[in-house]
């Protein structure tokens, strides 16, 4: 008897693959529930900028012969999953969201979708995202503007905004999205999904259209933890055509995941716990006492310089960004969107001076980040102080006197992590009063993903089932 | 504070880049890149007299490996 189209959507990675590699369901019928639901919802939603439904079928098939002849590839085979449009793919348009790459076919896989593939992931298309990934709404003005699953007048946040969006929405069953300022962790949270930014270097970037070289990373946006570690599984390790990817060993990131966390100790970054509007402050408490509740440790840390780990972020990324961009900005750049332009001419006045600086103090944050590790496991801030902005907002009053800026009160808490590297995993706590997601997240040693895994999905049990969207149509 | 002022911003563009921007945008321009630059500035208040820059040879020789593999 077939499983009914909304049921199979309702899968989380885990249990989808155990049922294909099972044969209860097939690949085939799997993804034509996937593309019938891109179908009914993406004409509002705007998360996939090319949906590869030839391609997908042609996959699916193949997958559903070689399970059924006993060659299993993995826990991704048959599973239907998408990619950021900034993921090479190739002979697939890849245009990062952009005018510019518009008609880009590239003549490679990005390393990371050579793993999937090989896994035998089913590729459903390529997610839209903010240009070129260079900010945080996702409102692209050349591929649409993407909208947030739980209330359409909403931003999802970015840059990935087109795989959080796609996997609350049940049109993906995992996403591929990319992080240099919080762009897996910010529209994880405001969109109410998992987003796991791993430790800079733990994924390869081979094949990934870059924002900013030494600040970017690649991970898995997902509906539960379990599907995280499982994707990251895939993806993680060292990668001869990346120099700067990492060969420190891989460890099976799901297996301290039905694990206890009692006795553990977690800190609250006290830099990260303030200017929170009152809905987040609320579940972010309530957060902390569930991990308590489950035997945890929780207490008060400092990390001084961490404040300036935004600044830090901002300069390279203004530098690095517009050393990639700059032929373009010379030949072609009224064929980038305001916004984005405006960053690439500010990185015009960085000096070179102001960048080296901000490079080397990125060890000082680190040094004091790594220090409050060493009698701590992992440590807990909110992902963003405001529950997701509507779409055009840039100021936002939250039970404050004075208004502040969208765009700072959501990156001051995802930055810092991009400078110091660390791994970090935002995970949902709740809903507003208004019904839009809040989250927190977990920040690790590096190379610590597994101890981030671990208390995040200890409290995912805790929590119980996300509320889902309103039905989106 | 460092000054960057809107005059600059046109000349750079300009002269670096080939094109014009308005008056507005230039000052709102001047306006990020000076706060930009006071801000590195105080970077030094932190601690960071004797940390070395994150580039390392490992990372320069094996993108040398690299590429002239790709090249051969």
């Amino acid at each position: 008897m077939s499983i009914p189209f909304q049921e199979l959507l309702d899968f989380d990675v885990a249990t989808l693959s155990a049922k294909l590699r099972a044969r209860d369901i097939s690949p085939v019928e799997v993804t034509e529930a996937y593309l019938g639901r891109i179908e009914q919802t993406d004409g509002s939603l705007r998360a996939y900028i090319t949906v590869t439904d030839t391609l997908a079928r042609k996959a699916a098939k193949k997958a559903e012969v070689e399970i059924a002849a006993g060659k299993w590839r993995g826990p991704f085979h048959g599973v239907p999953i998408a990619l950021k449009d900034l993921v090479y793919t190739r002979g697939i348009r890849t245009t990062g969201g952009s005018k510019i790459l518009a008609d880009f076919k590239p003549d490679h896989d990005a390393t990371v979708w050579t793993r999937l593939k090989r896994g035998g992931a089913v590729l459903l298309g390529k997610l839209n995202l903010h240009e070129f990934a260079y900010g945080i709404t996702s409102s692209n003005p050349h591929w649409g503007i993407v909208r947030n699953p739980y209330a359409l007048d909403r931003i999802p946040g970015g840059s990935s905004g087109g795989s959080a969006a796609a996997i609350v929405a049940r049109s993906a069953a995992a996403t591929i999205g990319t992080d240099t300022g919080g762009s897996i962790r910010i529209p994880a949270a405001l969109c109410g999904c998992v987003g796991l930014k791993p430790t800079w270097s733990r994924v390869s970037r081979y094949g990934v259209l870059p924002l900013a070289y030494t600040l970017d990373h690649v991970g898995p946006i997902t509906r539960t933890v379990r599907d995280a570690a499982m994707m990251l599984q895939v993806i993680a390790g060292g990668d001869r055509n990346d120099s700067t990817s990492s060969r420190e060993r891989v460890p099976d990131f799901s297996a301290g995941l039905d694990g206890e966390i009692s006795g553990m100790r977690i800190g609250v970054i006290r830099e990260l716990n303030d200017g929170l509007s009152e809905d987040v402050a609320r579940s972010f408490n309530a957060a902390l006492e569930t991990l308590r509740s489950l035997g945890a440790t929780v207490d008060h840390v400092t990390i001084p310089s961490l404040p300036m780990a935004g600044i830090m972020n901002g300069i390279i990324t203004w530098a690095e960004a517009l050393e990639i961009h700059e032929d373009w900005m010379r030949t072609r750049p009224q064929h980038y969107g305001d916004d984005v332009r405006r960053r690439l001419e500010i990185g015009m006045m960085t000096t070179a001076t102001s960048y080296i600086r901000a490079q080397r103090a990125r060890a000082r944050t680190l040094a004091e980040s790594i220090a409050v590790l060493a009698d701590h496991d992992v440590l807990v801030a909110p992902a963003a102080a405001i529950v997701a902005p509507k779409i055009g907002t840039t100021q936002i009053l939250e039970g404050r006197e004075d208004r502040v800026d969208v765009v700072a009160a959501i990156l001051r808490f995802t930055q810092p992590f991009n400078t110091t590297g660390q791994p970090a995993i935002a995970i949902p706590t709740g809903l507003s009063p208004d019904g839009l997601p809040i989250a927190m997240q977990l920040i690790g040693r590096p190379f610590g993903e597994h101890e981030v895994i671990r208390v995040a999905g200890a409290y995912e049990r805790a929590r119980g089932a996300f509320a889902p969207p309103p039905e989106i149509t | 504070m460092p000054m960057v002022t809107a005059e600059t911003v046109k000349q750079v563009l300009r002269d670096l880049y080939g094109y014009e921007i308005s008056d507005a945008a230039a000052h709102s321009i001047a306006r990020g890149a000076g706060a930009m630059l006071t801000l590195a500035g105080h970077l030094g208040s932190i601690g960071i007299a004797g940390i070395e820059p994150p580039f390392g040879y490992p990372v320069l020789l094996a993108e040398a490996t690299r590429t002239s593999k790709n090249k051969s």
